[in-house]
């Protein structure tokens, strides 16, 4: 007898909401269909009728996580567009801010993917120490979320020495936390359990599927954008591309973790080889692009953005298009999610391969249950998918 | 191999079916091909030229025309585009030369009306199930009616 489980569609704070209907076999997955058409707003749309300026402020509220990813990648696309570089300084301190967003964006799934798992512990700990890189956040760009610190042809403020000294101490304090997170991973049998060989997913399937970002990279592929087409001075900051090869979720935690420390040695370099000048170019708030087309792509916390523009030489974009790394590393999931042969999926595995792309649809989920044969609905609140998820942590331990 | 030597090995196995290649910029390349030579050549370009990846596939409302852009590579991206007529929007699917494209096929059907012949799973991806058919919203000739602002929009 097989059931169709939907997961979905609402999360309140992801770019992308799914809808995930599984058709189960007992407790085993056995197909998957996804549905990611619940939060289309319409914004390429948008961007063709805004002025490049206007177009700006609506880029960056894509996505609320990755903000500035957005921004960045919005402001090198126009940049591009017109033939200009921002300045040194600029580049610089948009990798700080960069950087910092990533870190942020690390620490809050980690502390999320462990809620999952049933390790409260964990959560409190990673979000408590999220905070110190929203509060850095805040001194540096003058906003906790939506950061609005990049702009076209640079940066909106400075950084100054007083922010520079705490940012530093807050790095230190970081440092030292994640080397404890570390001992705690590799030592915990229930982390071991509910991740190791869960959501298996080899380096050739990866790179067929498209899949992009921090999921590649636990494939153990060695791309990452910054590496690959080098932006906004990360062609001279030196950092190391983490990659882990055990293809599962236990290297996706992994790798967000190197992740982490490379952001903070990469913030680091960047304080301390700061150039100076300017901060920013002077741009009037109207102007008009050349005729032309211009991509640009930016490593955010997900993976690889890609936005793609055309100007036919007027005040707005002719086309903007916006690749989110989610979408690509959607058939991913669908593939993951899908048993096999020996490699067995069953419900309560949902939420870590899903949290394992990092959508963090699985934590507002409601899941209805269909009973096909006795036409019966039931209804699964967020607690009781996590009740599920957590008492396998609990029986495993 | 950098750019140029990927431009020039496109041009010398394609030969006149490449209606135009140039390079536009560090790591953009830009290629334009007839829509029979499209899935060839995004075969050539991501498995024979081992750029692989397919990073994002995006069509545009030339006019009279829509255009179909691959955009394939992780360091350096080739642009392989393609014009078919607005009244007969049909292309070859390239979900079994590069399966990443599934999604974005779907995307530029249901925000364009594009149609890509032999794809498996041609559905609406993002519009809402009711969305009139026949109109796509990427589309120049479309223009959303502006929602009326819920207050101080006159008329209270």
């Amino acid at each position: 007898m097989s059931f169709e489980v939907p997961i979905g569609p609402q999360h309140p704070i992801h770019v992308e909401p799914l809808m995930l209907r599984l058709k189960v076999d007992g407790e085993l997955i056995v197909d998957v269909d996804v549905d990611v058409s619940y939060l289309h707003r319409g914004i390429e749309k948008g961007l063709e009728v805004r002025t490049y300026l206007q177009g700006l402020y609506l880029a960056e509220r894509i996505c609320g996580i990755c903000n500035c990813a957005h921004s960045l990648c919005y402001c090198l696309n126009v940049e591009q567009l017109l033939g200009k570089e921002a300045p040194p300084r600029a580049k610089y301190l948009r990798v700080i801010v960069e950087e910092l967003s990533r870190m942020h964006s690390h620490l809050l799934w980690l502390g999320h993917y462990f809620h999952t798992l049933g390790f409260e512990t964990l959560f409190m700990y990673f979000w408590r120490d999220r905070e110190r890189v929203m509060d850095m956040l805040e001194l540096i760009t003058g906003n906790r979320v939506t950061t609005a610190y990049n702009t076209i042809g640079g940066v909106r403020r400075d950084i100054t020495p007083e922010a520079e000294s705490k940012l530093r101490k807050a790095l230190d304090y970081l440092e030292e936390r994640m080397r404890y997170y570390d001992k705690v991973i590799d030592s915990e049998p229930t982390i071991l359990a509910r991740t190791q060989g869960v959501g298996l997913l080899k380096p050739e399937d990866a790179i067929k599927l498209g899949t992009v970002g921090p999921h590649l990279r636990a494939s153990g592929v060695k791309h990452d954008v910054r590496l690959d087409d080098p932006y906004s001075g990360h062609d001279e900051i030196p950092f190391n591309v983490v990659t882990w090869d055990t293809c599962d979720c236990y290297g996706r935690v992994k790798v967000r973790m190197g992740e982490v420390r490379e952001c903070i040695s990469m913030i680091r370099y960047a304080l301390d080889h700061l150039p100076s000048g300017d901060y920013r170019l002077k741009i009037p708030p109207f102007f008009k692009a050349p005729e032309g087309e211009s991509l640009s792509r930016v490593e955010a916390p997900r993976g690889e953005l890609v936005h793609y523009s055309i100007s036919n030489g007027g005040t707005n974009p002719y086309r903007y298009k916006v690749r989110t790394p989610t979408l690509a590393n959607i058939l991913s999931v669908t593939y993951m999610l899908k048993s096999r042969g020996d490699y067995e999926v069953y419900i309560a595995d949902v939420p870590p391969i899903l949290g394992g792309i990092d959508p963090c649809i699985c934590c507002t989920a409601r899941v209805v249950i269909t009973d096909e044969a006795r036409k019966k609905r039931r209804i699964l609140t967020l607690s009781d998918l996590e009740r599920y998820s957590q008492e396998k942590g609990a029986r495993r331990r | 191999m950098d750019e140029k030597e990927i431009l020039q090995k496109i041009v010398e196995r394609f030969g006149e079916k490449v209606l135009d290649a140039k390079v536009i910029g560090a790591r953009r390349i830009t290629v334009r091909v007839p829509p029979e030579a499209y899935k060839e050549v995004v075969s050539y370009v991501a498995h024979d030229l081992g750029l692989s990846f397919l990073s994002c596939l995006s069509g545009i409302d030339r006019g009279e025309n829509l255009e179909v852009v691959a955009h394939i590579g992780y360091s350096i991206c080739v642009l392989v585009r393609t014009s078919i007529p607005k009244d007969k929007p049909e292309i070859e699917s390239i979900t079994d030369v590069l399966p990443a494209a599934s999604i974005y096929e779907r995307e530029a059907h249901d925000l364009l009306g594009i149609v890509f012949k032999g794809h498996p799973n041609l559905k609406r991806i993002f519009l809402p199930e009711d969305w009139p058919k026949g109109v796509y919203p990427l589309r120049k000739d479309y223009a959303p009616s502006h929602p009326k602002p819920l207050r101080g929009g006159g008329g209270e």
